[in-house]
């Protein structure tokens, strides 16, 4: 035995010198492998928003579990869905991008009965209503109608629930317009004002095409220019009107930048380079804690909806299949719900969240009370004062308001072609 | 060598390469100045009151990406792509002395390889191992993927180290009965060794500052470009300049105190009448 | 070792050229093979890759309008960007090669200019803002000068940034290839020159120049094929407004339109190959070799 080990050691010495090199490298720069409660590892891959290290070393304490994250931007979780499913054992990812991942047939639909708190996940996504029974607004890819599978294996959506789920809700919010206050100086109370000519060269939108067009439409909806059957799933001629519009308004110097990623858009914000722009709530909070004004604007045409999901790979069997089911089931169950609720988020199961948030935190952010004491990240900075309230209230009259959802539309070549056509105009 | 006598428009010349160098820097000085903000600043002026707060939170745990074990990567990383490019530029590079079948199809692929978006290539190889079954690393995919974004650099600079490169001086050594791996290691090399030294520079830079190749082919963990990409999908703090003020500070003192040794040694040497070490 | 002296020339440039030649079969040629294929894919927005060999892929791209516009910005900026970075490469490569003595003092130089990429372009990107933009750098210290009023706008988020961050990022890429043409040149021909009492502009003109003219072809090469490839700089300091081919195919990728996107980049490469080639055989980089 130990002879064998030498002669293979001796042979290791007479391998290739790149091979060695590769192979010290790994040795040296693995973190010890620590073999020894055989840990599983599940590699979560997915945008930076909800990808805390707090929720992974929470996830280990509690329920031993190492989490690896693979944080990439969207487009590269995106692609990685469906050209490497192999490379990640869970994938949290928008559910509108769900239209486009499922056909590929590399997630497996997650079995109902094994979610502990899957009669408690919000409506929205069980049922596509509210939780007082009205229904959610179904423009765009609304998040119940990919939320089911007709089979464990499927590549085709149910139309109602089943017992297979695609994804299970991580994170999710409605989008409005973010202002500076102090710059503007006046109330804002529609989307229309995006196009405001008064805001020329200050104003932004989305830099991922079919949700900028969806921004657009929002404006040219309220200015009364274009109506639309449905504002996240345009026909061409639709698009046609709307590109039109952008690019009208693109010669006439309306935009300063689009943003892509949550932090352009906090620094577009912030620099003042632009003062009206589509934004996200931790977005405005970034913003307002570098003690600059910047108001999250509620507006009558209501709200951009979006949400974000975990998936399980096909590949994942055993062992590491259980474990996700651990980690999705630990997800809802109440520390991770407070944690994200707290960064302005929302999260699927409410009541579980709300146990390990304080009522001070759960008035401010979900009921759209005054804050009666300081309202703190949870890395401990302050975020909001006293007496503060959240933009927009409660999660009911923000929810409730959604007019549309982030969407892959029928017609996305065209639109992609069209937007193209935009940015060379 | 008429070593008093310096060349016309010294003054301008100097001039221009100092303006350029300021140019350069340009980015860096806001990123150095911002990363002294306060610790309630953001990455973009008015800055909020002056602290080395950010440099203490580099050291800290971050709640999004982990910069430290992507740094080491990407260092790594880094290294193993400079030996490499170099290596394999410089046989590359010395095979293109002599015609051989094929010789203008490899330089085009290197040419094209430049060309194809680094997203379609990362995609390539990313699929491509997937396809065949093959696990995706830094080490492996990511080392292959970052090659065929520096070798074309590599290969084209060897072009122009050997243009005119005098023959003489190999058949020389070889008349003295060198070997062809004597003449290179003696001959050759020494006369190219900066120009090595500059390809290995750019081998090095350019893996570690890639991005779009490495995307899809990196496997489960970040390199550091890609790390500090993907937490621009979150709140992102002024920690990130100062991850780029220490490096571009650490650089400085490396270069200074190799620059101070040499200049030492030299002085030692001169003092003790050697000629050793001379070129 | 007599044996290694025997091997013919030819065959141990085969061996020299292997490494590459595999690395790039593996890595590179492998891949756009695929990419290749895939091009000729049907393409549905919820079935993403249909085998098939169809050729609407490439005629989408041809019959565009905005194909022929947005090449012509990238062209543009190709042209412009190759001017800029030459003359400036140039004279710096020139600055470097000849006017300073040692090579410690040269690597030096070298070094000090790439410090600056050992900050990574994520942020160096970012930086951009707070340098150029409205209440940046620049813009406080024109206005506390008195030279302007106003904020100036169109330093960040238009071509003019766009063409900064290009010569910022690829000036370097001139300099090296140049610099290294220009350590060739054997200082005595220059001398010679110079006895013969030819001018400064004279040297640089017919010794200098038709010198280092590989130098300059590959670094040509060099900057030409990455504007056109480029979207990232494109994207963040154009603000997104400003088109680019690498910037469409990312964009159609970014929905998952393999087969658009492949036939974009095949059409990217040839464009761009053609226009190496040509420039090949104006200057043949492997003479003299």
């Amino acid at each position: 035995m130990s002879k064998k080990s030498i002669d293979r050691r001796s042979f290791l010495k007479t391998t290739a010198a790149a091979a060695t090199t590769a192979v010290a490298a790994r040795s040296m720069l693995a973190a010890p492998a620590v073999h020894a409660q055989e840990a599983v590892t599940l590699r979560l891959a997915g945008t930076g928003v909800n990808a805390y290290n707090e929720i992974a070393d929470k996830a280990k304490e509690d329920l031993g579990l190492n989490i690896e994250y693979t944080t990439l931007v969207s487009d590269d979780v995106v692609r990685r869905a469906v050209t490497q499913p192999t490379s990640f054992d869970l994938l949290d990812t928008e559910y509108w991008m769900l239209k486009k991942i499922i056909p590929a047939g590399n997630i497996l639909g997650m079995d109902t009965k094994r979610i502990k708190y899957y009669d408690q996940i919000v409506p929205i996504f069980t049922k596509g209503e509210l939780p007082d029974g009205t229904p959610i607004s179904n423009q765009g890819t609304a998040p119940f109608e990919v939320s089911y599978l007709e089979e464990e294996g499927g590549k085709s959506f149910a139309t109602d629930a089943t017992e297979f789920m695609t994804a299970i809700p991580t994170v999710y919010n409605a989008d409005t317009l973010g202002i500076r206050p102090d710059l503007i100086g006046r109330p804002i109370e529609s989307w229309a004002e995006l196009l405001n000519p008064e805001f020329k060269g200050k104003t932004a939108i989305l830099n991922i095409p079919s949700i900028g067009i969806m921004d657009a439409a929002m404006v040219m909806e309220a200015m009364g220019e274009v109506t639309y059957e449905d504002k996240g799933n345009m026909t061409k001629e639709e698009i046609d009107q709307t590109i039109a519009r952008l690019i009208e308004a693109k010669a006439q110097g309306q935009f300063r930048a689009f943003w892509k990623d949550f932090n352009e858009s906090v620094n577009l914000m912030a620099s003042g380079e632009v003062v009206i722009q589509s934004m996200w709530s931790p977005a405005v909070t970034a913003v307002r804690k570098q003690g600059i004004a910047c108001t999250y604007q509620p507006l009558r045409e209501g709200y951009r909806a979006w949400a974000a999901g975990l998936t399980v790979p096909t590949h994942l069997t055993g062992k590491k299949l259980d474990a996700a089911y651990d980690f999705v089931n630990w997800y809802l169950s109440g520390w991770v719900g407070a944690f994200l609720n707290r960064q302005g988020y929302y999260t699927a199961v409410l009541d579980t969240a709300k146990e390990y948030m304080s009522d001070n935190e759960w008035a401010f952010w979900m009921e759209g009370e005054k804050a009666t004491a300081p309202i703190v990240a949870p890395g401990g900075e302050e975020l909001e004062p006293a007496g503060a309230t959240r933009d927009g209230g409660s999660f009911w009259e923000r929810m409730g308001r959604v007019a549309c959802w982030n969407a892959v539309m029928d017609e996305d070549r065209y639109m992609v072609r069209k937007w193209n056509e935009f940015i060379a105009s | 060598m008429a070593r008093s006598e310096r060349p016309p428009y010294f003054p301008l010349m100097v001039t221009i390469f100092a303006i350029f160098v300021v140019f350069l820097y340009a980015p860096i000085i806001t990123i150095v100045i911002l990363s002294f903000q306060g610790p309630e600043g953001g990455l973009t002026f008015p800055m909020r009151g002056v602290s080395m707060h950010w440099f203490v939170e580099l050291f800290g745990p971050q709640s999004i990406g982990d910069i430290w074990g992507a740094f080491r990567r990407s260092f790594a990383l880094g290294l193993m792509v400079m030996v490499c490019t170099v290596v394999i530029s410089l046989m590359a590079g010395l095979a293109y002395r002599h015609r051989f079948i094929g010789a203008t199809g490899l330089l085009y692929v290197a040419i094209a390889s430049l060309i194809m978006p680094s997203v379609v290539v990362s995609l390539g190889i990313g699929a491509g191992f997937e396809l065949a079954g093959i696990e995706r690393n830094w080490y492996t995919s990511g080392l292959g993927a970052h090659l065929t974004w520096t070798m074309p650099f590599g290969l084209l600079i060897m072009f122009a180290v050997f243009n005119r490169f005098d023959p003489a001086f190999e058949e020389a050594a070889r008349d003295q009965g060198a070997s062809g791996w004597q003449t290179i290691r003696y001959v050759v090399i020494p006369i190219i060794l900066p120009s090595l030294i500059g390809i290995a520079l750019f081998g090095f830079t350019l893996s570690y500052d890639e991005l779009a190749r490495s995307s899809q082919a990196i496997g489960a963990v970040n390199t550091l470009p890609l790390e500090l990409q993907a937490m621009q999908t979150n709140a992102t703090t002024p920690v990130i300049y100062a991850l780029g003020t220490l490096t571009t500070g650490l650089s400085f003192l490396v270069i200074f105190v190799t620059v101070a040794a040499a200049v030492i040694v030299r002085r030692r040497q001169d003092r003790h009448g050697s000629d050793a070490g001379k070129a | 070792m007599a044996t290694v002296r025997k091997t013919p020339a030819n065959v141990i440039a085969y061996l020299q050229a292997f490494p590459m030649a595999a690395i790039f079969f593996i890595f590179f040629i492998l891949p756009i093979c695929m990419v290749v294929v895939v091009s000729f894919f049907d393409y549905q927005t919820y079935d993403i890759l249909i085998p098939d060999f169809v050729f609407f892929n490439y005629v989408d791209v041809f019959s565009s309008e905005t194909t022929y516009r947005t090449y012509w910005a990238t062209v543009r900026f190709c042209v412009i960007t190759w001017a800029i970075t030459l003359v400036l490469g140039f004279t710096i490569a020139h600055f470097l090669a000849f006017y300073l003595k040692t090579v410690p003092t040269q690597l030096v130089c070298f070094l000090i200019c790439t410090i600056p990429f050992w900050t990574s372009n994520v942020i160096r990107m970012i930086s951009w803002i707070p340098f150029l933009g409205r209440n940046g750098l620049i813009n406080q210290a024109l206005m506390s000068l008195g030279i302007v009023d106003a904020p100036q706008e169109w330093l960040l988020y238009s071509e003019f940034a766009v063409m900064l961050g290009y010569v910022h990022l690829y000036t370097l890429f001139m300099i090296v290839p140049i610099f290294n043409s220009m350590a060739r040149i054997d200082k005595s021909l220059i001398e010679a020159a110079k006895d013969q009492g030819a001018s400064s502009l004279q040297i640089l003109t017919n010794v200098v120049i038709p010198l280092t003219k590989p130098g300059i072809a590959i670094g040509s090469i060099f900057v030409l094929a990455i504007v056109m490839g480029d979207f990232v700089t494109v994207s963040v300091l154009g603000g997104g407004q400003i088109p680019s081919i690498g910037k469409s195919i990312q964009t159609e990728l970014s929905y998952l339109q393999f087969p658009p996107a492949a036939a974009n980049a095949v059409v990217l490469l040839g464009i761009t190959i053609l226009m190496i080639v040509a420039l090949i055989r104006i200057v043949d980089i492997r003479k003299e070799l």
